[in-house]
């Protein structure tokens, strides 16, 4: 079938689902209707991802930190504990079948062989759909649970991060596509030429490869990246597929997005590259005041014996924190013009959407919003592709070790230095 | 042991089978190691035989070479993504993970093994071991992989800690009332504060406690270490012992060094690896014995892999398991491993008495090994081909149909050198439903194997119970944790 074209500059609308199995308000948990145990239920995490799939969502966001205080269960129940995102992501792609899959891992708090093991066996699990959301990990606590005497700065953690992401890359490419052969009449199952150790020696790592994987559908594995900090916005712009960052407004939104694209094409990358997808807290009734009344009622069952600037300011920092002013409130006209205007303006290239409770809030919004954002021919009705990279309009990139020659294992012409200038 | 409760049976899963050459068996499985419906097919046969696990094995590095030494190991998906995606497509079965306590952090480890005993009900398992390819240290930023001695001062801290870490949160920690707003119980988390050699940890884990309380603990090992953490550490322990009188030994060993540290013995159990090669009847399974022997490359230099006569010196140290590729397929190298000089012989030559005689404890030993694989005799038709094929397929092996697979299952049971097995298979899926159809009711009709599953954690399959919380309880109960820990006791 055709679809619309989304706009007239041929974009087209992404959505990913921020998974926070209590919601991603304070109180979600609590609404009527509220699963307040899914976070444990993976049978619930299956459903809620079958069903924004059946709303032909891009993705399905796993949140990660590396440390955990009761007092969260104050702010926010769904960051308190949670499964552990890589086993979740697994069981996730077991049930689906075209959903992108976002994991977060933390760079400063784990090995590049490891994680690259990791992403690129979710890629193989999932046909294609593995996505890896880079943080370095803002939380001071976590250092304390790794064995390292301090927290490192934010300037240490991006120089470490940058390297990781240069030593994962180069292992994602580290067999070409073709490299298995299982020839049974001569008996050789590998052609070693097409099997590459990386040598990869660099500030903080030490990498001979080849990986013991091979090398993910998807080629790379598409990467995420949120972060406003000038080092941030860097990385975002040089190696992330997707940011889910912004500005506090519309305004300051497309000023961060005009400056993200920019700093992409510095880069040598196409600005269609690189899709930005703010957080978007959604409340939709079928009338505005129907979803009013929603947004009060949670409200109200935050929790009593604290105020609730002390449950908003509790011990969150701000990036995940759901604010009003990250949020929409209406119906679903309203809410779909709030997304039209970002879309339009170029505020946002789509929306990785923070449901308040689950799944009252995802429902609400795939039967309320979604067809409308189809009706005006937005979003789109169906996948086009089965990989995630396809769903971002992204082709699969070339492996940087092919065609250089006839390279035999253990000779790896690509150097850091190289790498960085390509 | 545990005899008159009958076999346990686990399922080594490599994709390509255990034969160095099985994947190009006619019909045999090659290329689908990354095919998750393969996985799951395979996953699903042994569980629905009612084995009690599917393990999952691992290594931190790869090269070429084991294409012609062990294929399944040349390149393989990451096995905690396996088996969180096989927790989804099966309901009983056990799901052991191997992961590496050098190279891993042991919170991301507490983690992924809690996560996925929360995503599988309770079937989750983790094979503890420090490293068998050395390779791993350069892919993971070290100068070197240490010395075991090393290695396994930090495997002892790291399996206390993690033991801790899915203890920091007590049972029932959650409230999760709609109406009251209480969410969790803050008092039923506790930090672990773990201050040790090698590992600094506050803790709590950012998951509940995992349902079987500790996921179930395997390692395998032979040295004085391995079996000292495995009596200490480990719930299953799969040794390499390939006779019957070193299975008993072994078991004997773990049994008596887990009850000196204050454990029930019953708590252990020894599952030897395991490669029946089967088939309707002893003749039809030695002849694909045969078969599978015959895809082996030799050298074309069959007496000195093409490396000169002085290459070979006889009485040196034999060659690692691994280290039988090409190169290592020829008469020198099998001489080596006799302790006695068989270059001149014709491979296709008949196994000389007197040579026999003069060779070692370890080489009498092979050519026993090979004369009982194939059903032939010293004297009696037995080849320097046959003892060639012993020496590269280093893996514990028996050959034969239905009633001898049994039999030689239910001797070592009842010898007390196992508690069961941990089967393999010499190549896929042939060889794994061949041992389904033939073997497993055979052992069912001795009352040897169960016939359905009566449990649904590991723990249940095993019978095993599920822990007390070492940490939970009062900070003068953590307080002891925590000196446990530095005393390398378990609480």
């Amino acid at each position: 079938m055709t679809t619309p074209d989304p706009s007239p500059a041929g974009r087209e609308l992404h959505l990913g689902l921020m998974f926070w199995a209590t919601g991603t308000h304070a109180a979600g948990w609590r609404y009527p209707g509220s699963r307040a145990d899914g976070a444990y239920d993976i049978g619930f995490i299956q459903d809620v991802t079958r069903h924004v799939e059946d709303a032909k969502f891009d993705f399905l966001f796993l949140g990660d930190r590396l440390v955990t205080d009761p007092a969260l269960a104050k702010t926010n129940p769904a960051q308190m504990s949670r499964l552990e995102p890589f086993t979740a992501g697994a069981a996730i792609a077991a049930a689906t079948s075209k959903i992108g899959i976002a994991i977060t891992a933390n760079p400063t708090y784990y090995d590049p062989f490891t994680v690259a093991r990791l992403f690129a066996s979710l890629d193989h699990l999932s046909h294609g759909r593995a996505s890896w959301n880079l943080v370095t990990g803002a939380d001071a606590m976590a250092a304390a649970n790794f064995s390292r005497p301090e927290h490192w700065d934010a300037e240490q953690r991006y120089d470490w991060a940058d390297e990781f992401v240069d030593v994962v890359r180069a292992l994602w490419d580290s067999w070409e596509d073709d490299a298995l052969v299982w020839d049974r009449d001569t008996g050789r199952a590998v052609i070693e030429s097409k099997v590459h150790a990386i040598n990869h020696h660099g500030r903080f790592f030490d990498v001979d490869g080849p990986l013991n994987v091979t090398r993910p559908p998807q080629g790379q594995v598409v990467l995420l990246h949120a972060g406003t900090s000038d080092r941030s916005r860097d990385i975002g712009a040089r190696e992330a597929d997707v940011i889910f960052a912004r500005g506090p407004n519309i305004e300051e939104a497309r000023e961060y997005y005009a400056d993200i694209k920019e700093r992409a094409a510095r880069y040598g990358r196409s600005p269609d590259e690189i899709h930005i997808l703010p957080g978007l807290s959604v409340i939709v009734g079928e009338t505005t005041k129907e979803a009013v009344a929603i947004r009060e009622r949670l409200d109200d069952l935050l929790p009593v014996v604290e105020s609730r600037t002390d449950v908003r300011e509790g011990a969150l920092g701000q990036a995940h924190r759901p604010r009003d002013d990250w949020g929409v409130t209406g119906n679903p006209a309203e809410v779909a013009d709030y997304i039209e205007e970002w879309f339009v303006t170029k505020a946002a290239d789509g929306f990785n959407l923070f449901p308040p409770f689950v799944p009252g809030s995802v429902e609400a919004f795939t039967e309320l919003v979604v067809p409308e954002l189809q009706k005006r021919g937005l979003y789109r009705t169906e996948y086009t592709g089965s990989t995630f990279r396809d769903h971002l309009g992204l082709a699969k990139p070339p492996n940087r070790f092919q065609h250089t020659g006839g390279s035999v294992t253990g000779a790896s012409e690509r150097s850091p230095a190289a790498a960085q200038a390509t | 042991m545990r005899a008159n409760r009958g076999l346990h049976l686990g399922y080594m899963y490599w994709a390509t089978g255990t034969h160095p050459a099985g994947w190009r068996f006619p019909g045999a499985t090659a290329g689908r190691a990354f095919d998750p419906d393969y996985i799951v097919d395979v996953a699903r046969r042994a569980e629905d035989a009612a084995f009690d696990f599917f393990f999952l094995g691992d290594r931190l590095a790869t090269g070429t070479e084991y294409q012609y030494t062990n294929t399944s190991v040349l390149a393989r998906p990451e096995p905690f993504t396996v088996a969180g995606y096989l927790a989804a497509k099966t309901s009983r079965i056990g799901l052991v993970v191997t992961a590496n306590t050098t190279y891993y952090e042991p919170f991301n480890l507490a983690r992924l093994t809690a996560s996925l005993d929360h995503i599988s009900a309770g079937r989750a398992a983790w094979n503890l071991v420090t490293g068998a390819d050395p390779r791993a240290a350069g892919n993971y930023s070290r100068s070197r992989h240490g010395e075991a001695d090393e290695r396994y001062d930090r495997a002892d801290e790291f399996a206390d800690l993690v033991v801790h870490l899915w203890d920091s949160w007590e049972d029932g920690a959650f409230i999760r009332n709609k109406q009251t707003g209480e969410f969790v119980d803050g008092a039923k988390i506790h930090a672990v504060e773990h201050e040790g050699s090698y590992f600094q940890v506050r803790g709590p884990l950012n998951l509940s406690r995992p349902p079987q309380g500790h996921p179930v603990i395997l390692h395998a090992g032979t040295s004085d270490r391995s079996r000292q953490l495995a009596a200490r550490d480990a719930d299953v322990v799969f040794g390499a012992a390939a006779t019957i009188e070193d299975g008993v030994r072994y078991a004997s060993d773990l049994r008596s060094r887990a009850a000196a540290l204050g454990r029930d013995p019953e708590g252990l159990l020894v599952l030897p690896g395991l490669t029946p090669v089967v088939a309707e009847t002893l003749e039809a399974a030695r002849a694909v014995y045969d078969q599978l022997n015959a895809l082996i490359l030799l050298d074309e230099d069959i007496r000195y892999g093409g490396a000169g006569p002085d290459a070979w010196p006889i009485g040196g140290a034999p060659p690692r398991r691994e280290d039988q590729g090409p190169g290592r397929r020829n008469l020198a190298a099998l001489s080596q491993r006799l302790g006695v000089d068989v270059t001149g012989a014709d491979l296709d030559e008949p196994v000389d008495e007197t040579v026999r005689q003069s060779a070692t404890d370890e080489g009498r030993r092979l050519i026993a090994t090979a004369a009982s694989r194939s059903g032939r005799l010293v004297g009696r038709g037995l080849t320097w081909r046959d003892v060639l094929y012993a020496h590269i397929w280093g893996a514990h092996v028996v050959v034969g149909g239905p009633s001898e697979v049994a039999d030689y299952l239910e001797q070592w049971l009842r010898a007390g050198a196992c508690d069961g097995f941990n089967i393999q298979s010499a190549f896929l899926l042939d060889q794994l439903e061949e041992f389904i159809r033939l073997v497993v009711p055979e052992l069912r009709r001795r009352g040897l194997f169960r016939t359905e599953y009566t449990g649904t954690t590991l723990r249940d399959h095993l019978g095993l119970t599920r822990p007390a919380n070492t940490v939970a309880g009062t900070t003068a109960a953590r307080r002891t944790a925590g000196s446990a820990v530095a005393e390398g006791a378990r609480l």
